[in-house]
């Protein structure tokens, strides 16, 4: 059986060790930043995409109200991305935004066109995009979150054929 | 080489005991799809037969990364107790879903070998089978392989 993907990544301690051994030689040791570990990173990269997609489904709803059909799968596609952002949020045993040495701002999602068609065409592309990132993202990661990441990057790969569907009807 | 690739926790060791459960998913869908094409027509069908290629495809890629890695892939088995018994379409449709479920999951550990590239084909085949899963049932998942999917059948 794979390994429990939920178990969570345990990655204040590596992220904290350069810090500390760094101050205790003196300013001379100091050297470049140190880099939060890797793994810190990817997480936070991930979590940073994700909260995009959730503003982008967000924005698309409060743009598209009174269209039912569109709007109920845009809805059903909005919880999964949160469903995704809480699963990533989950393993990071860090305040949001201290793990990269330059925090990143907070997603603002591009200005939602308002045609009904170009919705979908625009979350369409957000998806494909988002899924081909994770999808490089995973090749660095522990086992574990290469595979919750490799799982939402295929949510997120089969989400276009939702909406196209949608688009449709 | 030092003749120790079939050690057990060798990397090769754990990059067979990766792929033949992924080649198991395969053959079994492989079969499935056979199953499934005989009860559907037009536009389902061409789809049916199109994913069965893409899963015989799929089937001969892991046979031939077991071999590079010195192993011996596991025969298919002749037949396969299906997960659901295919009377009708509907009934098609739905194996077609749990087989595109079950080979997602079954390339969990592939996608954790540190082999990058054996990672990024998992992950090509995770997206792959998601994508399939959701056109043959209109819905998507939130976790594809890691949900505790409902299983029909099991009711």
């Amino acid at each position: 059986m794979a390994a429990d993907p939920t178990r969570r990544v345990v990655l204040t301690a590596a992220a904290a060790a350069p810090l500390l051994l760094a101050g205790c030689k003196g300013v001379g040791a100091l050297g470049p930043l140190p880099k939060p570990a890797s793994a810190v990173v990817t997480l936070d990269h991930a979590i940073t995409a994700e909260e995009l997609m959730v503003a982008r489904y967000q924005a698309a709803l409060g743009a598209l109200t009174g269209q039912a059909k569109i709007t109920t799968v845009i809805g059903t596609l909005l919880a999964e991305h949160q469903a995704h952002l809480d699963r990533l949020r989950s393993l990071l045993i860090l305040p949001p935004r201290m793990a990269t040495a330059s925090p990143s701002p907070s997603p603002s999602p591009p200005a939602v066109p308002t045609g009904h068609s170009q919705v979908i065409a625009e979350l369409t592309a957000a998806e494909r995009a988002a899924s081909t990132r994770l999808t490089q993202q995973l090749l660095g990661a522990p086992p574990p979150l290469a595979q919750l990441m490799a799982s939402i990057a295929a949510s997120e790969a089969a989400h276009p054929v939702v909406l196209l569907q949608a688009g449709l009807g | 080489m030092r003749g120790s690739a079939g050690r057990l926790g060798s990397p090769d060791a754990r990059a067979l005991a990766a792929l033949q459960p992924a080649l198991a998913a395969e053959q079994a869908a492989s079969y499935g799809y056979g199953v499934a094409g005989a009860h559907l027509t037009g536009a389902r069908y061409t789809e049916a037969v199109s994913d069965w290629i893409a899963h015989q495809r799929a089937r001969d890629d892991l046979e031939n990364l077991i071999s590079g890695f010195g192993g011996q892939a596991v025969p298919a088995a002749a037949a396969y107790q299906l997960p659901v018994a295919v009377r009708t379409a509907a009934h098609a449709i739905s194996l077609a879903i749990i087989l595109e479920q079950q080979v997602t999951a079954a390339y969990l550990g592939m996608v954790a070998l540190p082999d990058s590239q054996l990672r990024l084909y998992a992950a090509g085949q995770m997206q792959a089978a998601a994508i399939r899963a959701t056109r043959w049932s209109d819905r998507s998942q939130a976790f594809p392989g890691l949900a505790s999917a409902p299983q029909p059948g099991h009711g």
